[in-house]
């Protein structure tokens, strides 16, 4: 799915938090790096409409995410940096349901398409437990099932293995490897980007680099040097 | 931390559907106000309590959950001992201790799920006249019950925070952060409700 920004342009309160960005996104594994508040987030939030551009247009899959923000979307998930902020009810399964019949599907496709999401990240054991109770990557994996359950075709991941263990953060990464979808993910996490095939490095609210893993996390460096 | 209010069990309160908690609710408290006769109200303070029990809650978290509440039913009752008559004071005591306890009960019984699918269908009606938005009042209920215990945690580590740093809890400096915090995780949640596509445009 294509991912354009033209001229998008965000601002607060006389502040730019990101600088006029044009760019079109189309590989199946996205990286964005950059330090904090460099505008990384803004430019994730901007794909699903989260955040409005105060000038120009970001397109998801041909949709304005202003004028056609529904559409957009539903076409792109979002996990949050606290998966926990977006889990609306206290029982996972409960929770993964929420998403589908919020969408109107009926009692009988819920459970088949809640059964089957749970099955697919392997936490089929984990539907009838609280999600206060899941450790930090389980909590992780039931939040990336809740967002895929209504069949997004983008998932954006906000630094997914900030807070892991070093278990839990393998078992993120293989997840991520494994997502048949298009993947954006923010991460500091320079090894999770290895595989992918763009890194996006953002530096001031501007994008300073754009290109290969290796080229891109070497840019990165000398950012983060100075 | 999310958590939900209700816990698990096969009391008579759980077995009960969601609509006849909620009219077992509503019902008891149109009759509590309509009396203020201490051998009807006593008595329904016991059976409440029985009620709230039966729900195997234990004793412990039983009094946690509900001891804020009825503090504030207390200084009710003592304005109204005080100002019109001990008898008054007694019976709004055990008239609002008997509602604060249902209410509890019912709360414990009911899953926040269910609950909010019992209020969507409640407010159909409703809807169909263009009166409200069914789903959108029942995720604004869902979500108040879902708050609260998370609410708690937070109060619960603020008290920490003071008692490591070696400070006094006092009443301003424990609201302030608590209220900020607060609102920086709703509208954390909001936005989350915004990119699952919970709230309708």
């Amino acid at each position: 799915m294509d991912i354009v920004f033209t001229a998008a342009t965000v601002a607060y309160a006389g502040r730019t938090a990101l600088q006029p960005l044009t760019l079109r996104l189309s590989e199946r594994r996205i990286g964005v790096v950059g330090l904090n508040g460099s505008g990384k987030t803004t430019m994730a939030r901007l794909i699903n409409g989260l955040v409005k551009p105060t000038a120009g247009t970001v397109t998801v899959g041909g949709l304005d995410t202003v004028r056609d923000e529904t559409a957009a979307r539903g076409r792109t998930g979002f996990i949050f940096q606290n998966p926990q902020h977006q889990m609306i009810l206290p029982i996972l399964a409960e929770d993964i349901a929420f998403g589908l019949k919020n969408r109107g599907y009926g009692k009988a496709e819920i459970a088949e398409r809640t059964e089957a999401i749970l099955a697919r990240f392997n936490i089929s054991h984990l539907a009838r437990r609280r999600v206060h109770e899941l450790s930090g990557g389980e909590t992780q994996l039931g939040a990336i099932a809740s967002v895929l359950v209504t069949g997004p075709d983008l998932l954006i991941l906000d630094e997914p293995t900030n807070q892991l263990d070093l278990r839990n953060r393998a078992l993120i990464e293989r997840t991520i490897a494994g997502l048949t979808e298009q993947v954006l993910v923010i991460t500091h996490d320079l090894a999770l980007l290895d595989d992918f095939e763009r890194v996006l490095v953002f530096d001031a609210g501007r994008l300073a680099a754009d290109g290969p893993p290796a080229e891109a996390v070497a840019a990165y460096r000398t950012i983060a040097a100075c | 931390m999310l958590n939900g209010l209700d816990i698990e069990g096969d009391s008579l309160l759980h077995r009960m559907p969601v609509r006849g908690k909620l009219a077992l609710l509503f019902l008891t408290a149109i009759l509590l106000f309509l009396t203020s006769d201490l051998r009807i109200l006593v008595p329904a303070l016991a059976l409440s309590s029985g009620l709230y029990l039966s729900t195997r809650i234990g004793p412990g978290e039983a009094w946690r959950r509900v001891r804020f509440v009825l503090f504030t039913v207390l200084l009710v009752a003592a304005a109204n001992y005080f100002l019109q008559s001990p008898l008054e004071g007694f019976a709004t005591f055990c008239r609002l201790s008997t509602l604060v306890l249902i209410a509890a009960a019912v709360t414990a019984t009911t899953g926040i799920s269910a609950f909010m699918d019992e209020i969507a269908r409640l407010l159909a009606p409703l809807e169909r006249l263009g009166l409200v938005r069914a789903a959108d009042v029942s995720l604004a209920v869902g979500l108040a019950i879902r708050f609260v215990p998370e609410i708690l945690a937070r109060y619960g580590e603020i008290v920490a925070a003071h008692k490591a740093r070696g400070l006094p809890v006092r009443p301003l400096t424990l609201l302030v952060p608590l209220i900020i915090l607060t609102l920086k995780d709703a509208d954390m949640i909001a936005m989350a409700i915004d990119a699952r596509g919970f709230r309708r445009h």
